[in-house]
């Protein structure tokens, strides 16, 4: 099944038209992709999938959950992690208070490693967390926060990268046990955050493409990865300014491993490698 | 006349891709677009060994760079590589395709819509189907279509895969490959 341009922009304004999301401003070619499965995981031509979308409410807000890409990792780009944990978190170590917004969270892989190494760095108690994302149902599994464990067996390879090991000492390592932050239940395949991480963030619904901080704070650190890659050029720079008007000057965001910022908005931020400090 | 080449592989591709960029000059004219699969755990350092001998630069790209002649882009590790109708590259963490990401199809596909007639699609070794589709559909919309001979492949399946589907311009060694290529210029 091969959409034209014309049938997803129909598909778009008839969204627009019906509820309060708009997705005109994502990027096309994903867009597309995902409509496409869309209609082949609900058997549907597009005229049947935009008749029952202007008529039944409950199963819009399932399309535009389907619409969203959801897939995410803990410790995802170790290399990032350890960014944060050696150059940018230890510069807000004497701040009374840390916020941190993860927008675009989906499933809350990374707002659990955010916790823990925040934790292993005795940041914990300052932190406060918050976390957004437009898709509810990733919201709920975030909230859970419970993973498949066979399929994400690099999970703790990416932990033992960020927490155990120091890639600047070798001899240096830190034998912090999973059951710390954890659970693995090999019987229900499953990998289970412990109770006192899941009782710090605050989870909202939220749609950045309103350009506006639903949490009423100003943040040192925002981490937006691999969101904007869905995002048509003008909509990025109006989620780049929404988190330069939100970061407290020395701020940081930090983007995906193949996010880039461009533009004039580039100029009021530092950028070293994935993390933008604010000028 | 053409405007880009995009070339998918996978297991025992990596010494034919080697091979073909080291051959490519300096200011060779046209894009090249690599959509390969390589082991999951080996994210880092694959386009620095792609780039040691290699005239033309190697990069893994930023979503939304702009494709230039003369330079390889290479799908960058746990992402979709699109091509946009207007020749910038798009990346995408969507769930992979035939358990790839990247997948070889995808890539195939779009690039194949971005560029029509003007494109060279090349399937390489590999181990698995992804690619086969993607070349087809560089077939369908007027691009010139080639396959790695599967008497010289490590691996046949990838090049059986498309050979199977479509009827495709080309089947060469990697030697005719790179002379193909260089008579582009």
């Amino acid at each position: 099944m091969v959409l034209t341009d014309q049938e997803v922009n129909y598909f778009v304004s008839t969204i627009k038209g019906a509820s309060l999301y708009d997705f005109s401003e994502y990027s096309e070619k994903s867009l597309k992709r995902r409509l496409q499965k869309i209609l082949l995981d609900n058997n549907m031509d597009l005229l049947a999938l935009i008749n029952k979308i202007k008529t039944n409410k409950i199963f819009l807000e399932q399309i535009v959950r389907d619409i969203t890409v959801n897939t995410t990792e803990l410790f995802r780009d170790p290399l990032i992690w350890q960014t944060l944990k050696y150059r940018i978190l230890p510069k807000f170590s004497e701040n009374k208070n840390i916020n941190i917004w993860h927008a675009g969270c989906s499933t809350g892989q990374e707002v659990y490693s955010m916790m823990i190494l925040l934790n292993e760095l005795n940041l914990l108690d300052k932190a406060k967390i918050f976390a957004s994302d437009l898709n509810t149902e990733a919201l709920d599994a975030a909230k859970k926060g419970v993973y498949k464990y066979r399929f994400n067996i690099g999970y703790l390879d990416n932990f033992d990268k960020v927490i155990k090991e120091n890639p600047f000492n070798y001899d240096e390592y830190n034998d912090v046990s999973y059951e710390k932050y954890f659970k693995i239940d090999k019987i229900s395949d499953s990998i289970i955050m412990n109770d006192f991480l899941k009782k710090i963030p605050i989870f909202r619904q939220h749609d950045l493409v309103k350009g506006e901080n639903l949490f009423f704070a100003k943040f040192d650190l925002i981490l937006c990865r691999n969101v904007i890659i869905y995002f048509k050029y003008s909509l990025q720079n109006k989620v780049f300014k929404l988190f330069y008007d939100h970061l407290y000057t020395n701020g940081y965001l930090v983007l995906g491993m193949h996010e880039t910022m461009l533009g004039e908005i580039a100029s009021r931020f530092d950028k070293k490698g994935q993390a933008y400090r604010k000028k | 006349m053409y405007k880009a080449v995009v070339i998918g592989g996978s297991a025992g591709s990596f010494q034919v891709i080697t091979r073909i960029l080291n051959s490519l000059p300096k200011n060779y004219p046209l894009p090249v677009l690599l959509s390969l699969h390589r082991l999951k755990h080996v994210r880092s350092g694959f386009v620095e060994a792609l780039s040691i001998k290699s005239a033309i630069e190697v990069t893994e790209p930023f979503d939304k760079d702009t494709i230039k002649p003369g330079k390889a882009y290479l799908a960058p590790s746990n992402y979709h590589m699109y091509i946009e109708l207007n020749k910038k590259i798009a990346l995408s963490t969507e769930e992979p395709v035939n358990h790839s990401r990247p997948s070889i199809d995808l890539t195939f596909e779009t690039a194949a819509q971005a560029y029509r007639d003007k494109l060279v699609g090349i399937i390489l070794s590999g181990a698995n189907r992804d690619g086969a589709f993607g070349l087809k559909k560089v077939k369908q919309l007027g691009g010139l279509t080639i396959v790695q001979d599967p008497n010289e492949c490590q691996v046949k399946t990838m090049t059986e895969a498309s050979l199977k589907l479509t009827q495709v311009d080309h089947i060469f060694t990697t030697q005719q490959i790179i002379n193909f290529l260089l008579s582009l210029k």
